[in-house]
């Protein structure tokens, strides 16, 4: 079987770089991960210097997401080694916990991480992923919410929380998350696009025409975002069809939806061309 | 009620939607070019949905584009598939039955499929799917007797074969369009792929076996040592890993 380094014809620091971006950008291509990493670790550890136990982290995480459970077994027995006692070590062990599944023991884990430090938020984090893994969407929004009271700028769980409400149905609340963040991240033409589609989801003419708006302020963001250019497209389309609406905003509607079907059929074709170069 | 029949085509693509996103929950419409009357024979699948199941805009509008494709190909919509993340609970959530109802406003032997994840393990024995069919106004399980799945061997060996490839990775649902429009979610191309596997088709059906039951089984020999490995990350479905700390893949108009 190939090597990484031989199929695409890198070098090992190549290989340690693409590693690194991967960690700060925080994709979650995990078996990517696993074979760049798997090679690195055991053809170039000697080479990597100290940064060999972020690696080893890093390349464990992604081997329980890929259920490679040798792969991190040899990987936290590494970190083990090299710092024991370590809260970071522990919280990963009981990653590995969940993983199989044994999650009365993972939560012990992190429980006892808990009582040495309170304030650790990955521990907390843990716990509420895995009520979210055992179906307990309740618990875990009602703890998740409790989380937030403590740590209001946490960003990613703001929007998580957001994602269990949306699955819940509770659009109201995801909404109020969504505004949250973007309140803190105004330029984040993602958050918009998000938001105008749980109001649009809400339904009825107020959430209706809130929902285009903010559609528009995605475009207006980042006017390369096709789900907040047919959104406004489709919302413009309702409240001009709606029987409520006096002719003077219906007016505008339609001439919001006419742009928009404008920019799409441009978007299209500049595609066709660019696919058939 | 009637018998339902499922193509090879739809299932190998409803099965590498499932196994692209193994993380996430993941739906789809099922199609047929039959006409209406008698048993339905799904013929195709669009796979549309890998983010925000539940929300409305891009769920309408992906149902707006399929149904324009499906009049101009002769086509029509006779069902819906969803595959969900946590593999512990694969019955159909509010809105797979929200959508499965609008789709039997049209079509009235409509069909509401749920992928199992749990029943994905390398050496699957019969198709890891739960049927439900529209009896008065509720959804209830299909008898496993109507449900027909030709040539079941050959189809999941042709699954199996695409996803040791990494060929499954050309599989385009409606949210990676709309992420790059240059990208075909009508998949023309693994389409090709797949009719390039399948083995003509043959008078006999094999129906679905209760459990177990009459179909015989066949011991792959797996090409390389990466395939069961690739194998083995479908059993990351059983494994639900809600990574909290990181940051939801953001797409690339970010």
């Amino acid at each position: 079987m190939a090597s990484v380094s031989e199929m695409y014809d890198v070098t090992w620091e190549e290989m340690r770089d693409k590693l690194r971006k991967w960690r700060e950008d925080n994709h979650r291509n995990s078996e990517q991960i696993v074979d760049v990493g798997e090679e690195l670790i055991n053809e170039h550890a000697s080479k990597l210097g100290d940064d060999i136990w972020i690696i080893y982290e890093q390349v464990m995480i992604a081997a329980l997401d890929c259920s490679r459970d040798d792969l991190a077994w040899t990987c936290l027995q590494e970190l083990k080694k090299q710092f024991p006692g370590s809260q970071r070590v522990k919280r990963l062990a009981g990653m590995r916990l969940e993983a199989l599944e044994k999650y009365e023991d993972a939560s012990k884990q992190y429980d006892s991480i808990l009582q040495d430090d309170p304030t650790n938020t990955a521990a907390r984090k843990r716990k509420i992923s895995i009520l979210k893994a055992q179906g307990k969407s309740a618990e875990a929004i009602r703890e998740l919410n409790e989380y937030l009271e403590q740590f209001v700028g946490d960003q990613e769980a703001w929007h998580e929380l957001s994602e269990l409400y949306i699955n819940e149905h509770d659009y109201g609340k995801a909404a109020f998350c969504l505004e949250e963040l973007m309140m803190t991240n105004p330029h984040n033409h993602l958050y918009c696009e998000q938001y105008a589609e749980v109001k649009y989801t809400q339904g009825g003419l107020e959430n209706l025409e809130l929902s285009r708006k903010y559609f528009a302020q995605a475009l207006k963001l980042n006017n390369g975002n096709m789900r907040a250019l047919f959104g406004l497209y489709m919302s413009a389309s309702h409240i001009a069809a709606s029987p409520k609406v006096n002719a003077t905003v219906k007016k505008a509607n339609v001439k919001y939806a006419a742009w928009a079907t404008n920019q799409i059929n441009r978007a299209y074709q500049v595609s066709h061309a660019r696919y058939l170069l | 009620m009637g018998e339902v029949e499922l193509s090879c085509l739809a299932y190998v693509k409803m099965y590498l939607h499932a196994c692209l996103f193994p993380r996430c929950s993941v739906n789809g419409l099922l199609l047929s070019s039959s006409p209406a009357g008698g048993a339905v024979c799904v013929t195709d699948c669009v796979p549309l949905l890998h983010t925000h199941l539940p929300l409305a805009p891009i769920t309408q509008l992906a149902l707006t584009q399929v149904d324009v494709w499906c009049a101009q190909t002769q086509q029509r919509i006779v069902g819906y598939y969803q595959a969900n993340a946590c593999v512990s609970d694969s019955s159909p959530t509010p809105c797979a039955l929200k959508i499965a109802d609008k789709i039997a406003e049209q079509c009235n032997n409509a069909v509401l499929l749920m992928i199992d994840g749990g029943k994905m393990s390398p050496d699957y024995r019969v198709p890891p799917i739960v049927m439900y069919e529209r009896k008065d106004t509720r959804w209830t399980l299909k008898d496993k007797h109507t449900i027909m799945l030709r040539q079941w061997e050959e189809t999941r060996d042709i699954a199996s074969q695409l996803l040791d490839s990494g060929d499954h990775s050309l599989l385009v649902d409606f949210d990676s369009h709309l992420d790059d429009i240059t990208r075909d979610w009508t998949n023309q191309k693994l389409n090709a792929k797949i009719a390039e596997l399948a083995s003509p088709a043959n008078a006999s059906s094999i129906a679905l076996p209760p459990g177990g039951g009459t179909v015989s089984i066949v011991t792959f020999t797996w090409s390389s040592s990466t395939a069961r490995g690739r194998q083995q990350n479908i059993n990351s479905l059983s494994i639900n890993h809600i990574l909290l700390e990181n940051s939801p893949e953001w797409r690339n108009n970010g």
